[in-house]
């Protein structure tokens, strides 16, 4: 099974300046699930084509299993057709012409596969993805679900090492994407194959992915588990894009210091230096209280929005405003007062240049939450918090 | 040291080995083998004419060599001069521009004025018989236009022009020529064939306004006559632009109709002055008159291209409501039927009925039951002097019946084709240029007449030219001219159908691994079968009805329909001559409503481009 590696791979399209892909290197190991996650227009999906050879590169180099397929240094290129990669594209491409069953047949009627061999790995794989009943219909008389899976169906068919999906489940309806989503993670079992899909939803990120790839403007932002994205984003852009609700961000350099503001309480506890630029600080990890203490802030409950099973605050603290996140139905209403903690442990900084600053002090906690983060969550949520303090 | 140097190179390639990776990419993408030799090809079959005919208006031809005091072939000004600034210019040029303009303009005017009223009623109100309107107000513009010249002659034609008389004329009613030939009947004719052209265009803007829009206007209290003049008619105005310089481009190429009702009172156009100066074997000039022909065309095209761009500052994101709320007509219901009626009565039935009583009477205009007879359709031994049989026994109108289909057939065939790979090539081809310049000269044949087209294709192929032998007086030629002239069509509709096709399916083909022999087989054609199979028979329409071409270029032995009618007109044989027209009309009604089979398409949107 192979690996992909993309060394310092750019692209520019004709008459941008600016490159779509710039300088990205990454590699993914065989058997992965990686996911290519970012805003759109950030050269994601640019890159996936790449890999699979419809576009070619401006500079850089892709390795499959140590073959060069694009190098404008080696004056390489290898055309899709002879990349055997397996591309599921984003409206699936079906052959409108062609029956479900001649669709899937297609990549192994070119590889001159023998007939009998043929009929039966096309009825494996449809009978794997359910679609055998749809062996006769078109395309047109198909709905987009049923649509992805012979699109899927067509690409395992000739059974290629690596899979490439662009924005697999966009197209497709709520139930439909939990559904797909279970069947996504079980062919990556069944089969082994190497995935690597594009998406600008962290939520379908999340959930599918072993490994994430964070892209913005064409640049590789942080590649880590969902986990570790999530809990240490390498910059700015990582954190306020992984997330929902968005991370509060807190300007320390902002505020006058006499002013009564966040950014000059969260100074006075904690030894900021300076380059901190920046404190960001996610929505569920902000704790309320009805009782006052050193560490808490007095804030106004702005705003209530139920969203189904969980509820998002709004909080305001002179001209500040915060968001909080709650899984347990707010005892407060709009208006009225309450306390807030931020825990130090919860805090992320960011320089000017909007990296991830670790401060002195906070180094070791953090290391802690890495360790318990679950824990940790689930003490800050319920536990009063003189006990934390 | 080494390391950091390879990796600063890697960093930013170098201009040659960009060039050789490009190289590599493109060697992959037989789209541009296609687009490059396509782009060769249409240089030669499009741009040569075109060159060589302008070239021409300033080279001595042949036989000029006295009148110029210069040798043949030197630079001359002299066709110029003597087109623009003579005292011949009046009759060669000035006249001609004015009656064709005059011609084009009011054409423009009373289609427009008749189209769009119509287009309102079918497709806005409850006018009776809706339905039905909406095809049968369409037929005139699926018949050839001198259909109805021949009929107007049939029944109008004086003593003015010899051969069997005009009905009225033997009924004893003497017709004035203003009324039997020139401006009035052209422009009455030109206006019958193109005002479907009107109600189609106009129409489908109509059904594709979204109605919200008007709807907005009626929440904030517009009455109906404000929003008809500050909603709808801004909104489809577009439409009427490019309706009206359809219309006029079209009127000024116009051939058939002003040489058969024009030429018997000296009244002519450009075209029938151009055709009058290849025919008196004054090439210079016709190069100069064709020269003005393709300038209007140009200006025209320009307008057009400016009018697109204004007009996409209308497109508006498309709202799902169609126009389906009708206006309720009250008692102008029947009115308004009756009105539209008399359009089909006049633009169809009438002329048909005309040319089809006039095959089967043997003295014109005599309504007795003994004048009618079926001698001249299926008739033997008759006591004529050529034409002995009716004609659907004679021979030569068989012949003529083949090589029209043979001719007009496979040059449709080749344009098909041609278009779609066109279209392949110009969203495919890696270099830019090479689709741009594609796109631009297949279009090119659009700005130039096929009266001059055809000259352009004489002055080029009738003798050898390197490898290329005399192409006058064999199908090539005809072959050729034909795909030439109906390369803008058939190329717009193959860059709108691989547009409308995207990469996608293809790039899914390579991905499963097939080459580019394979996805062209198995996945472009046959996903495209619809679209070519229009981009074939459209054209051959097109060409079944079409004159002009046909008249500089063909010889008896490559007689086709149009150019058999016509002489059998020359001979006297209205009767037969009116038969084969009627046959023509048969032949490219029966297309068109197989194309609307084929396509699963309303005529409208099939016949709209």
């Amino acid at each position: 099974m192979p690996t992909i590696s993309l060394t310092n791979l750019t692209k520019c399209y004709d008459g941008n300046t600016e490159p779509s892909v710039d300088q990205v290197s990454l590699t993914v190991e065989d058997g992965e699930f990686m996911c290519l996650l970012g805003p759109s227009g950030c050269g994601k999906t640019t890159i996936l084509r790449m890999i699979a050879g419809i576009e070619h590169s401006t500079s850089g180099e892709i390795a499959v299993d140590d073959l060069v397929v694009d190098s404008v240094h080696q004056s390489c290129f290898i055309p899709p057709e002879q990349r055997r990669i397996g591309f599921v594209f984003q409206n699936y491409a079906l052959w409108p012409h062609m029956t479900v069953e001649r669709n899937v047949d297609f990549g192994l009627r070119l590889q001159k596969v023998p007939a009998q061999e043929r009929k039966e790995r096309c009825l494996d794989v449809m009978s794997k993805l359910r679609i055998l009943e749809y062996a006769d219909r078109y395309p047109s008389q198909l709905s987009g679900g049923q649509q992805q899976r012979v699109a899927l169906a067509r690409m395992l068919a000739v059974n290629p090492g690596i899979l490439l999906l662009d924005e697999p489940l966009s197209n497709l309806d709520a139930t439909l994407r939990l559904e797909m989503r279970a069947e996504l993670r079980r062919l990556h079992q069944t089969f082994g194959t190497t995935i690597i899909f594009v998406s600008h939803d962290q939520w379908e990120a999340m959930t599918l992915a072993n490994t994430i790839a964070v892209m913005n403007k064409g640049q590789l932002q942080q590649i880590g588990t969902p986990d570790e994205i999530y809990a240490e984003p390498c910059n700015r852009f990582v954190a306020e894009f992984i997330g929902n609700p968005k991370i509060n961000i807190v300007d320390l350099k902002a505020s006058a210091a006499e002013q009564v503001s966040l950014a000059n309480h969260i100074r006075s506890r904690i030894a900021t230096n300076e380059f901190t630029n920046v404190c960001a600080i996610r929505p569920e990890e902000i704790i309320l209280t009805d009782t006052a203490n050193a560490n808490t802030l007095p804030m106004t409950i702005e705003n209530i929005m139920p969203t189904g099973g969980s509820w998002v605050i709004e909080l305001s603290f002179g001209d500040d405003r915060l968001f909080h996140s709650t899984q347990s139905r707010p005892k407060w209403r709009e208006g009225e007062q309450v306390n807030a903690y931020l825990p130090t442990l919860s805090l992320h900084f960011f320089d000017q240049a909007n990296n991830r600053l670790v401060l002195p002090e906070t180094d070791l906690d953090y290391n802690h939450l890495l360790l318990n983060s679950a824990s940790i969550n689930q003490k800050h949520t319920n536990q009063p918090l003189a006990k934390q303090a | 040291m080494t390391i950091l140097l390879t990796a600063a190179e890697q960093k930013k390639p170098n201009i040659w080995r960009r060039a050789r990776h490009s190289f590599a990419v493109a060697r992959h993408e037989p789209a541009n083998l296609i687009g490059l030799v396509l782009a060769i090809f249409f240089a030669y079959l499009i741009l040569a004419p075109v060159l060589s005919i302008l070239v021409d208006s300033f080279i001595v031809q042949s036989g000029d060599e006295a009148r110029t005091h210069q040798d043949e072939g030197s630079f001359t000004f002299y066709y110029i001069v003597r087109t623009l600034y003579s005292r011949i210019s009046e009759i060669l040029l000035w006249q001609p521009l004015y009656n064709t303009l005059a011609i084009a303009a009011s054409t423009v005017v009373f289609s427009m004025s008749i189209g769009v009223v119509l287009a309102w009623l079918v497709n806005r109100t409850n006018m009776a018989g809706r339905a039905w309107f909406a095809t049968a107000l369409i037929v005139p513009f699926m018949l050839p236009t001198w259909t109805f010249a021949l009929a107007w002659t049939t029944i109008f034609k004086n003593r003015t022009v010899g051969g069997q008389p005009g009905w009225l004329e033997s009924l004893g009613i003497t017709t004035s020529n203003s009324v039997a030939y020139g401006y009035f009947p052209i422009v009455f004719i030109l206006v019958l064939h193109y005002t479907p052209l009107v109600i189609l265009i106009v129409g489908n803007a109509l059904r594709r306004l979204d109605s919200q829009m008007e709807d907005s206007a009626r929440v904030l209290g517009a009455p109906s006559r404000t929003i008809a003049f500050s909603i709808v008619l801004p909104l489809i105005r577009p439409a009427l632009m490019s309706a009206a310089l359809l219309i006029f481009a079209d009127c000024i190429g116009e051939f058939a109709v002003p040489y058969i009702l024009g030429l018997p009172v000296r009244y002519d156009t450009l075209a029938t002055g151009l055709y009058r100066a290849l025919d008196t074997r004054q090439n210079g000039v016709a190069a100069v008159i064709a020269g003005v022909i393709m300038i209007i065309g140009v200006i025209t095209l320009l307008i057009d291209v400016r009018m697109m761009k204004e007009a996409r500052r209308f497109v508006t994101v498309g709202g799902k409501g169609n126009m389906d709320r009708l206006r309720k007509l009250g008692r102008m219901r029947l009115p308004a039927s009756g009105f539209a009626g008399a359009f089909v009565l006049i633009g169809v039935v009438l002329p048909l009925l005309t040319l089809f009583l006039s095959t089967i009477m043997i003295l014109p205009g005599r309504f007795t039951l003994e004048n009618f007879t079926f001698d001249y359709w299926i008739g033997s031994n008759l006591d004529t002097v050529a034409l002995r049989n009716g004609i659907l026994l004679t021979p030569e109108f068989w012949q003529a019946a083949w090589n029209t289909i043979v001719i007009v057939g496979s040059s449709s065939m080749i344009s098909g084709v041609l278009g779609l790979l066109v279209g392949y090539a110009v969203l495919r081809c890696s270099f830019k240029g090479v689709g741009a310049f594609l796109r631009q000269i297949t279009f090119l044949p659009y700005l130039v007449p096929g009266i001059a087209f055809a000259a352009a294709f004489l002055s080029l192929f009738a003798v050898a030219r390197g490898p290329i032998p005399a192409l006058y007086g064999t199908p090539a030629i005809l072959i050729i001219a034909l795909v030439a002239s109906k390369m803008p069509f058939a190329s717009r509709s193959g860059i709108a159908a691989m547009t409308q096709l995207g990469k996608e399916p293809e790039e899914a083909a390579r991905i499963a691994g097939a080459n580019w022999f394979s996805r062209m087989t198995k996945i472009i054609i046959p996903i495209q079968a619809g679209p070519l199979a229009t981009g074939i028979l459209l054209p051959f329409i097109s060409g079944i009805k079409g004159v002009s071409l046909f008249i500089i270029l063909a010889i008896p032995s490559t007689d086709v329909l149009t150019t058999y009618s016509l002489r059998l007109l020359d001979y006297n044989y209205d009767q037969a001559a009116n038969a084969v027209v009627l046959m023509i009309a048969l032949i490219a009604w029966l297309g068109t409503v197989l194309i609307q089979k084929i396509s699963g398409t309303g005529l409208a949107q099939g016949l709209e481009n």
